[in-house]
């Protein structure tokens, strides 16, 4: 899977480029406008994570061109500018999601995955660990085959686990991604969320994957 | 006291006043002329007198005219002073007092002193005067009429470009950014107050955009830095080298960096609806968002054990959904972050008006001070921005809703005002 990053803070390209590493996608980095468009007309990316504001020019142009030569990667925007109309016009271009900065690389990495699999034309929606599979069409999960009866916020929290599998996740991340801007700094009773799809994993396969990481977060893995 | 009822009392005083010593300047000064010329026309008879005694040695008959007579005297003692006066007589012939002016002069006829009384009516003299003083009055009054129409229509007309400016500067508003219209005059004191006024708006105006343009570009451009911040404490954290007392510190920072993150949100949010940069209007149902609210809350009021109630009529309003939407969440997250663990929240919608009140442990809350910016209780963590209920002001007022804060019988009551649209 490759990846281009249009931002112009290296520091912050940096940073998603090494997070998003791990999950074995291949990252390319894009600074300015030029390298942008040069980048983009001569290679296909599964998905491009596209900053508004670059120095010498606008993201928005980018998609414009992306959709001019019909390109079909998969585009997010990240913005500084958390503006309705900005993320209206984004997505009215062709944009396949938006998200405002700053935001969590566990969150970043959850929406590049949804775009991939939407993306993905072998029809795969299907999101697999181990003996887990999540299906994201009819938001279905089974394990071994069978069906796993999951609540509506435990299911989303499993993807946002397999998403970012084998990475510590912040109970910040988690907090802001089941609940939004609405609820933060409530982030003390994901701890039943997790406790119960914990419980539940474990009575049905007898594994537990789910690791908590010093009271900071928590990690999904088979390791 | 209007500066135009000042001016007219000032002006028709000094008027009539003036009017009324011109008047009696006038009165002595024409009596003074006639009764002179009446005075001569005595002295011209009295030399007649005078002659026709000194010609023929006897006095003429005394004779009475109708206005004019001539009456004599013989003194025995020494003789009289020559005089003029002015006497009040009763006439038969007029069936009055008149008033006559007479000379009364000495003179020797024969050996003997007699006294010769000359008196001519003063009637027509009176009467001119008369006639002055009406003409007088008449002025009087006719410049008072005069004065007044002035007043009301001119002065008003006069006075129009600066009632003007007044209107517009009693509606100036800065988030309306509206220019001032003012009335074009060539009067030089209101072109100048036009001209300083418009000056002085129109560098408010500019000024305040700037501040607003200001706290906007601020706020996006904390946006990168605390991306940053955020996506390097990701990165960090998945460094297995990290020990426990590492990932304390982390944790405390995360904490802080979703409060800056938070903060600055707000503060972009409160910039946004100053700027006016929510238009959309749509029907909500009203109390569908809440209840939908609600039902996204309650993980939270179960967790701290709430007693939750709700009373909702149906109720449609017609407004921009994400700040309706933003509105109730702020409402009911100050109701639950503040309610006391197994306290009472009860919700309420009737006759359009939303009212959510609760429990706490926090006394009685100042009323002006409640929707202020960073306003907080003392007696309150500081895990909430202190921008919740000044965004659910500004909200309300950009929709022209009105919300209040009342205490009553323990417990805190937000409510605001909607328009329903009577769907």
């Amino acid at each position: 899977m490759k990846i281009l990053i249009i931002e112009d803070e290296k520091e912050l390209s940096e940073s998603i480029a090494t997070y998003l590493k791990s999950e074995d996608y291949l990252c390319e980095t894009a600074s300015d406008f030029k390298t942008a468009i040069n980048k983009t007309e001569t290679f296909d990316y599964d998905c491009i994570l596209l900053d508004i504001t670059l120095p010498d020019g606008n993201g928005l142009e980018i998609l414009n061109n992306l959709k001019a030569n019909n390109k079909m990667d998969g585009v997010l925007i990240i913005s500084a500018k958390n503006a309705l109309d900005d993320k209206v016009t984004a997505l009215k271009s062709g944009a396949d999601d938006y998200l405002a900065k700053p935001f969590h690389l566990s969150e970043l990495s959850a929406r590049i995955a949804a775009i991939i699999r939407r993306k993905n034309f072998e029809g795969s929606n299907i999101v697999k660990f181990n003996d887990i599979s999540i299906d994201t069409q009819a938001k279905q999960v089974s394990v071994n085959g069978k069906p796993f009866d999951l609540t509506k916020k435990e299911y989303e929290l499993l993807l946002y686990f397999v998403t970012n599998k084998r990475r510590v996740i912040s109970k910040n991340a988690i907090a802001e991604h089941l609940w939004g801007d609405d609820m933060s700094g409530n982030n003390d009773f994901i701890y039943t969320h997790i406790k119960n799809l914990r419980k539940k994993l474990f009575t049905t396969n007898g594994s537990d994957y789910i690791r908590s990481v010093y009271g900071m977060g928590y990690k999904f893995t088979d390791a | 006291m209007k500066l135009l009822v000042k001016y007219n009392r000032v002006n028709i005083i000094t008027t009539v006043i003036v009017l009324l010593l011109s008047g009696l300047a006038y009165y002595f000064t024409i009596r003074y002329v006639l009764i002179g010329q009446l005075d001569d026309d005595l002295k011209v008879e009295e030399q007649e007198i005078v002659d026709y005694v000194s010609k023929n040695g006897k006095l003429p008959d005394p004779s009475s005219y109708k206005d004019q007579q001539v009456s004599y005297e013989e003194v025995n003692g020494l003789p009289v002073k020559r005089k003029f006066s002015s006497n009040k007589a009763f006439s038969k012939d007029e069936g009055e007092e008149i008033t006559s002016r007479q000379i009364v002069f000495p003179i020797i006829v024969a050996g003997k002193n007699f006294t010769v009384v000359i008196s001519k009516s003063e009637e027509a003299t009176e009467d001119l005067i008369q006639l002055i003083l009406s003409l007088t009055l008449a002025i009087v009054v006719l410049l008072l009429t005069v004065l007044f129409i002035f007043n009301r229509f001119m002065l008003n007309k006069l006075w129009r470009p600066f009632n003007t400016t007044l209107t517009e500067l009693k509606q100036f508003n800065l988030s309306s950014n509206r220019t001032l219209r003012l009335e074009q005059t060539n009067v030089n004191e209101f072109s100048d107050l036009n001209e300083a006024v418009s000056v002085m708006s129109n560098r408010v105006n500019q000024d305040y955009h700037t501040l607003k343009t200001f706290t906007e570009n601020a706020s996006h451009e904390m946006q990168t830095p605390l991306a940053i911040i955020n996506s390097k404490l990701d990165v960090l954290i998945q460094d297995e080298a990290v020990t426990e007392s590492q990932m304390k510190q982390l944790q405390g920072i995360y904490d802080a960096l979703d409060r800056l993150s938070n903060l600055n949100a707000s503060l972009l949010l409160l910039t946004k609806i100053e700027n006016k940069q929510f238009t959309e209007r749509t029907p909500i149902q009203l109390d569908e968002l809440v209840k939908q609210k609600l039902a996204m809350f309650e993980e939270l009021t179960e967790s701290k054990k709430l007693h939750l109630s709700i009373a909702a009529e149906p109720v449609t309003i017609e407004y921009d959904p994400h700040l309706t939407d933003i509105l109730v969440s702020n409402l009911l997250n100050n109701a639950i972050r503040y309610t006391e663990a197994e306290g009472e929240i009860n919700v309420s919608i009737k006759n359009s008006i939303l009212s959510v009140s609760n429990t706490s442990m926090i006394p009685r809350l100042e009323k002006e001070m409640v929707f202020q910016r960073f306003y907080r209780h003392s007696a309150t963590n500081p895990d909430g921005n202190g921008l919740g209920l000044s965004i659910v002001k500004q909200i309300c007022d950009l929709g022209g809703y009105a919300v209040d804060y009342e205490y009553k019988d323990g417990q805190h009551c937000f409510s605001v005002r909607f328009k329903s649209t009577g769907i």
